[in-house]
């Protein structure tokens, strides 16, 4: 591809102001995950009482938790996990369910029926209803959490691709390329699947924030992350006892978790209007 | 042995309202290197006979009949073995350029695709070969252009690249389902052309479908006048242009719009509309158009007659279409 074309992406992106500031805030937490595993301003698996709840200073910035740890690195160690959990859940979700979507598409009939009653049955159950039962059942723990948002988020990618393929599956192309002899699998392939490829992506960016929202939601709920293992949602967890004795202490693994949620919203949306310019509202 | 034949090929949709018989009992007889043309409105069932025959009728189609290509039916065949006859043996160009080509590949791409799959080349060869069938299609600056996408070329252009694509494993019956209708006229004349030169060069079969009378004429050897799914006239193109004999297709011409005739003459119509194929009429389906229908078409499907050799047409009151040829049916 020639350098024009490149140049005119990175003119869309840079136009797209929920892309830049979504794109910002993205690369921002992944640089505080990147920092954590080499360095963290304290430690996050010391514990010292007589340095608890200290006020921010010089040397804490954002204080000590209950344990007199640095709140600071914990929030920072915490976007790891985030991340981890939203990669993890959200590839689970992709391959399994675009997958899916894309043989019930393919082979309609009863395979679309059975792949798509089952997926509406799974979405009978809220997201987290059914995340705290696959953990009910394999028991709490971090890769439990994981598994449990990642097989949340299989229908919802199933649907999407299903409903976006079947589209592609009535264009004229998709005609011209069954008289020339393709077989399903060669079109589904070549054909269908990178055509709707942005719209899967900019679902993957929504998804991820899901993701992290029901991790920290499961963890508050003590069926994700187990201790000493630094996350949002058990900051938020042994922070709500002492809600009126140290307010602060929920306050920033709440920012945490929503400034990662809005990032990622907002990048989808730009995403979108990167990827998609028919899809883009108009401003 | 003809190359095609197809023998009392019915097709028919099921609806919500019932089967839709989109094709009845059609008979083809396509010798190596003939031109056939199937004209008729829209609705008339020629898209659905171009489907059938590549064997990509939609889920809820259905077929009877027979369509022996080199004797060997391609209704009994798997989806499988289809899918090495399509493109392969068997090519079609469809109506819309604009919407035909995939728009995340480049032309160079899609014309490849076919070469690979059916002839096996490898990618080298496959580009080679893919710049050399733009060069024949008349695409200037093939070696640039192969790596454009759809997008950046022209409607002529995009549909010069269709009949590159169809014609890339040399097959041995193209079908051309309305080529030209989406073109601008002075595009149309090049394009048609262009599929001429290659059949005759190629020494395949065509089948031209087409609503365009004069397209017809001018390109084919052999012509199915088609009309609620079934054929009211066929024969040689000049016995049919020479001795424009059924009612529909003596109203077809007349609908035509001719030189000379003034800015304020009016086009001449068929009154009416195309029958509705789930419930269709008994006896003759154009009865309710035709000006010569009596109750005998309302009651009894008319057999094909034999004028003179293989001009066949399907009416009743043929001596009364005959002598209507002077003066019209239509006024």
């Amino acid at each position: 591809m020639s350098s024009s074309s490149s140049q005119s992406f990175f003119a869309r992106c840079t136009r797209s102001r929920s892309f830049v500031v979504g794109g910002t805030i993205t690369a921002f937490l992944l640089l505080c995950a990147v920092v954590s595993l080499v360095w963290t301003p304290g430690e996050v698996y010391d514990i010292s009482i007589k340095n608890r709840f200290l006020l921010p200073s010089a040397e804490h910035w954002f204080g000590t938790d209950l344990f007199g740890r640095d709140i600071l690195s914990l929030l920072m160690a915490g976007t790891q996990n985030s991340i981890t959990v939203g990669v993890v859940a959200v590839s689970i979700g992709l391959f399994a369910g675009v997958g899916l979507g894309l043989i019930a598409s393919a082979r309609r009939g009863w395979t679309e029926e059975l792949i798509m009653r089952f997926s509406d049955f799974s979405f009978a159950f809220p997201a987290i209803l059914s995340a705290i039962m696959i953990t009910a059942i394999l028991g709490p723990g971090g890769v439990n959490s994981i598994i449990a948002i990642g097989i949340y988020n299989v229908p919802v990618f199933a649907r999407i691709t299903r409903g976006t393929a079947n589209a592609i599956w009535t264009r004229e192309y998709v005609m011209a390329a069954r008289a020339s002899g393709k077989g399903k699998f060669r079109i589904t392939m070549e054909h269908v699947l990178p055509n709707i490829l942005s719209i899967l992506i900019v679902q993957a960016t929504i998804q991820f924030a899901i993701a992290i929202l029901a991790e920290a939601a499961l963890s508050y709920l003590g069926l994700g992350t187990q201790p000493p293992h630094p996350s949002w949602g058990r900051m938020l967890n042994e922070a709500q006892t002492l809600m009126f004795l140290q307010p602060m202490q929920a306050v920033y693994p709440g920012a945490a978790i929503a400034l990662a949620v809005f990032g990622l919203n907002l990048l989808g949306d730009g995403l979108r209007d990167v990827l998609d310019p028919r899809l883009s509202r108009k401003r | 042995m003809a190359l095609l034949e197809v023998k009392e090929l019915d097709v028919s949709l099921s609806t919500a309202m019932g089967p839709a018989r989109a094709v009845r009992n059609l008979d083809i007889i396509l010798e190596k290197g003939q031109t056939l043309g199937i004209v008729g409105e829209s609705g008339c069932g020629k898209s659905m006979t171009a489907l059938a025959l590549m064997g990509l009728l939609p889920e809820n189609g259905t077929t009877s009949g027979e369509i022996l290509m080199n004797g060997e039916d391609l209704l009994v065949k798997s989806e499988k073995e289809m899918c090495k006859i399509r493109g392969n043996r068997m090519a079609m160009i469809f109506q819309e350029p604009m919407t035909s080509l995939n728009p995340v590949h480049t032309v160079g791409r899609q014309i490849m695709e076919p070469l690979r799959l059916h002839r096996g080349l490898s990618k080298k060869d496959a580009f080679t070969e893919a710049v050399n069938l733009m060069e024949r299609v008349g695409i200037p600056n093939p070696s640039e252009r192969v790596r454009n996408y759809p997008h950046q070329l022209s409607g002529g252009q995009r549909q010069r690249v269709m009949i590159a694509i169809a014609l890339s494993c040399s097959p041995d019956i193209l079908i051309a389902d309305e080529p030209t209708t989406a073109l601008d006229v002075t595009i149309q004349d090049q394009i048609l052309e262009l599929i001429q030169n290659l059949v005759k060069e190629e020494g395949m079969s065509l089948i031209l479908i087409s609503h365009d009378l004069g397209v017809i004429a001018e390109n084919t050897d052999k012509v199915l006048v088609m009309y609620g799914g079934t054929v009211v006239e066929s024969g040689a193109t000049d016995q049919i242009f020479g001795n424009l004999t059924h009612p529909y297709t003596q109203g077809l011409f007349a609908a035509m719009p001719k030189l000379g005739m003034g800015r304020n003459g009016r086009l001449t119509t068929i009154p009416g509309t195309v029958p509705d194929l789930i419930n269709l009429p008994t006896g003759c389906t154009f009865t309710d158009r035709c000006p010569l229908a009596t109750s005998e078409c309302r009651n009894t499907v008319p057999v094909a007659f034999s004028l003179e050799a293989a001009h066949k047409v399907s009416c009743h009151h043929l001596d009364q279409a005959i002598e209507a040829r002077g003066e019209g049916l239509y006024k």
